[in-house]
């Protein structure tokens, strides 16, 4: 069993992974608490509140980030909250563009530049994210189509971390970090995250700094569910089912083997 | 929703599924040269866009302002050119004070910001007692405190792990493999969904599944 | 002058100065301090910027070089690589919403990444099969409590057994919190032990080292 060709494992998931998308099998996806904590939150915002959503994942990330963003932003467009997007990937735009396409309400029923604003792209990392936290207006001279702030009346109200409402991370990396240390510890801006599963582990033990969590698809099958509109986390859960099952299965057998190949010997 | 018919949007489909399976021949089959175009193809299109984005970018924050009449804006952008030096050895300790810029204010920065984030904080979250706590709030809060305290005398380097350090330091190593154990079951969620977005956009370009 | 420019003190003073005024301006409310702070991190976000062009500058090198050789089996791909990225750009530094540039990047630069980034779930897959065997306590614990949170994170563990997605949650909640923790906790102690000795001119790395 050990010698098994990989491609023929390779193969495996693969055959796996398509069988539920041809035959669904619908199971509901329950409601966990970090996922509850940032619907409260954004539930609790209104149209005189701001919302940043910084963008520090890029489009390798879609799969897993994707459902959870477009539902996170239906929410705050169905609150009216006001919007402030940045990011720190340089192929961001790529993933507005999704959003934008996903939640044409940004266009519909928002105004660029009072309602919402999309600021661009900035290097840095940390650096930035910590200047950002003191002093918006030095770091930013216009957004990303070029109209300088002044012209931008929502970016106006905009100074520093301190007229945030909500930070809403989408995190592939460390940025959730960064974000914890200079706007929320810094500053006290409430801060929560839509990341990769991963993530997960990296950032439970801040409950007094994190207002709550999306869990990669599964966080974004859950969001949907909340906001009642269902979308491509939902569909992709069934073949996360059938991919850890195969995964619990695959381990279970290896180590049957491994433990009858002991006894023999 | 429908199977796409405008030629844009159909050509642009089927083109990124076929290089998908392009990329997957790799895995599935053996490395070729259609893996190969894939992937230096990848290469040169992030390569482009990272320039492009930079353009804009420093467009926005730095020639602006410039055009607006604040010099000021020339320094940094003078020692960011300072940086293209590093590729060229006659000429690479120019290089040097960009890059001792960039990693005074990243080191300074990062140092202010973990202090109080990722230490005190994190000592103060493992001591704070539950509020109105059930007899399931006490077990938690002690389990993690005794996580946390066994798992850092394993980071002690300084005394042998014998002794009266034995037993803590053993215990910190299984708490360490739970705390991996649960990033490895994480890691699987996160590989999977990217997976299956792959497999979902194959299956609807090749109409086995419906469009959505 | 260029032999006193190139005097490895004045790089590591410099790194000195700029980063302990971000750590002076973090702990003491002084306006001036804060006001040079403000401006020394903007200019190091532009500084930033501009690195991203070195990679560029990096991989055309290498590429260009297997051009010149004509290195059997990678000369014809080099080509292809510098080629694309020089069309790619100048139409993008013209108009990033030409037909070209916006086909290009929707379908071939999204599929691409996303995929390669996927690949590794197969990877991991294998190395599951492969590698995961229950050879001590440790890797018992680290396997457990990998499935615990498989089971949580696929509804499909609510059907098997309600019990699981309560003890994946319990797990992921606050089993792994206390060694997460100390990760956390160790490496900020790390951080900010190598940070300051880079501030103090003790690691050189950073510049070249003792050139």
């Amino acid at each position: 069993m050990a010698e098994v060709d990989r491609r023929v494992l390779y193969w495996v998931m693969f055959i796996a992974l398509a069988i539920p998308f041809i035959n669904p099998l619908g199971l509901p996806v329950p409601i966990t608490e970090m996922t509850k904590a940032v619907y409260d939150k954004v539930e609790s915002l209104g149209p005189k509140n701001i919302a940043l959503f910084s963008i520090a994942g890029g489009v390798s990330a879609w799969p897993e980030i994707a459902p959870s963003m477009v539902a996170v932003m239906r929410h705050l467009v169905k609150r009216e909250v006001k919007i402030v997007v940045w990011g720190f990937f340089t192929d961001q735009d790529i993933t507005v563009d999704m959003i934008t396409s996903n939640v044409p309400e940004l266009s519909t029923k928002y105004k660029y530049g009072e309602d919402w604003v999309y600021m661009g792209y900035l290097a840095g990392g940390e650096t930035a994210v910590a200047a950002l936290a003191s002093d918006v207006h030095s770091v930013f001279k216009a957004d990303k189509y070029g109209t300088p702030t002044e012209k931008l009346p929502l970016i106006q109200r905009v100074k520093s971390a301190k007229d945030v409402d909500l930070v809403l991370t989408v995190d592939t990396g460390s940025y959730i970090t960064y974000y914890i240390r200079h706007w929320n510890v810094g500053k006290g801006t409430p801060v929560a995250e839509i990341g990769i599963a991963m993530q997960a582990d990296q950032v439970v033990f801040y409950p007094a700094n994190l207002v709550g969590l999306l869990i990669g698809v599964r966080g974004g099958a859950e969001y949907e569910k909340m906001i009642g509109r269902l979308g491509g986390g939902t569909i992709t859960m069934d073949a996360i089912n059938i991919s850890h099952l195969l995964f619990i299965i695959v381990i279970a057998l290896a180590n049957i083997g491994y433990v009858m190949t002991r006894r023999k010997k | 929703m429908p199977y796409p018919t405008d030629p844009l949007i159909l050509s642009g489909v089927w083109a990124s599924v076929i290089l998908t399976l392009m990329v997957y021949s790799y895995v599935l089959y053996k490395e070729t040269p259609v893996f190969r175009f894939a992937e230096h193809t990848y290469i040169s299109a992030s390569l482009a866009i990272s320039v492009v984005v930079a353009y804009q970018t420093l467009s926005s924050n730095a020639f602006l302002p410039i055009s607006q009449g604040d010099m000021t804006y020339l320094i940094p952008i003078v020692l960011g050119l300072l940086l293209y030096t590093l590729p060229f050895r006659e000429v690479r300790w120019v290089s040097r004070y960009p890059l001792a810029f960039i990693v005074g204010v990243g080191t300074g920065i990062a140092i202010r910001g973990s202090v109080h984030a990722q230490m005190v904080n994190q000592v103060l979250a493992a001591i704070t007692l539950p509020k109105a706590p059930q007899p399931i709030d006490w077990f938690n809060f002690l389990f993690s405190l005794v996580a946390f305290l066994t798992s850092t005398s394993y980071f002690i380097f300084t005394r042998e792990h014998t002794g009266v350090l034995k037993i803590p330091t053993q215990l910190g190593r299984y708490m360490i493999m739970l705390a991996l154990g649960s990033y490895f079951g994480n890691t699987i969620l996160f590989r999977m969904s990217m997976l299956s977005g792959r497999v979902e956009e194959i299956l609807k370009v090749f109409g086995i599944i419906p469009w959505r | 002058m260029s032999s006193i420019l190139r005097r490895r003190e004045i790089i590591l003073f410099l790194t000195g100065i700029v980063g302990g005024l971000m750590i002076f301006e973090y702990f003491f409310a002084v306006k001036e301090a804060a006001a040079v702070s403000s401006t020394i991190q903007k200019w190091a976000i532009i500084i930033s910027t501009f690195a991203l062009g070195l990679g560029i500058i990096t991989a055309f090198r290498v590429h260009l070089s297997h051009v010149k050789k004509r290195t059997k089996g990678q000369w014809f791909f080099s080509a292809w690589l510098m080629g694309f990225f020089v069309l790619l750009t100048v139409i993008g530094l013209w108009n990033t919403k030409f037909v070209v540039y916006d086909w290009t990047f929707k379908n071939v630069y999204v599929a691409l990444s996303t995929t390669l980034y996927a690949i590794t779930g197969f990877y991991i897959f294998s190395a599951a099969y492969r590698a995961f065997r229950v050879r001590n306590i440790e890797a018992a614990i680290l396997i457990v409590s990998g499935a615990l949170i498989l089971l949580r994170n696929a509804p499909i563990g609510e059907a098997i057994w309600k019990g699981f997605p309560i003890l994946g949650e319990w797990v992921l909640m606050k089993g792994q919190v206390g060694g997460m923790r100390t990760l956390t906790f160790v490496a900020a102690v790390g951080l900010v032990a190598f940070g300051i000795r880079t501030l103090l001119g003790m690691e050189r790395g950073y510049y070249g080292g003792g050139e």
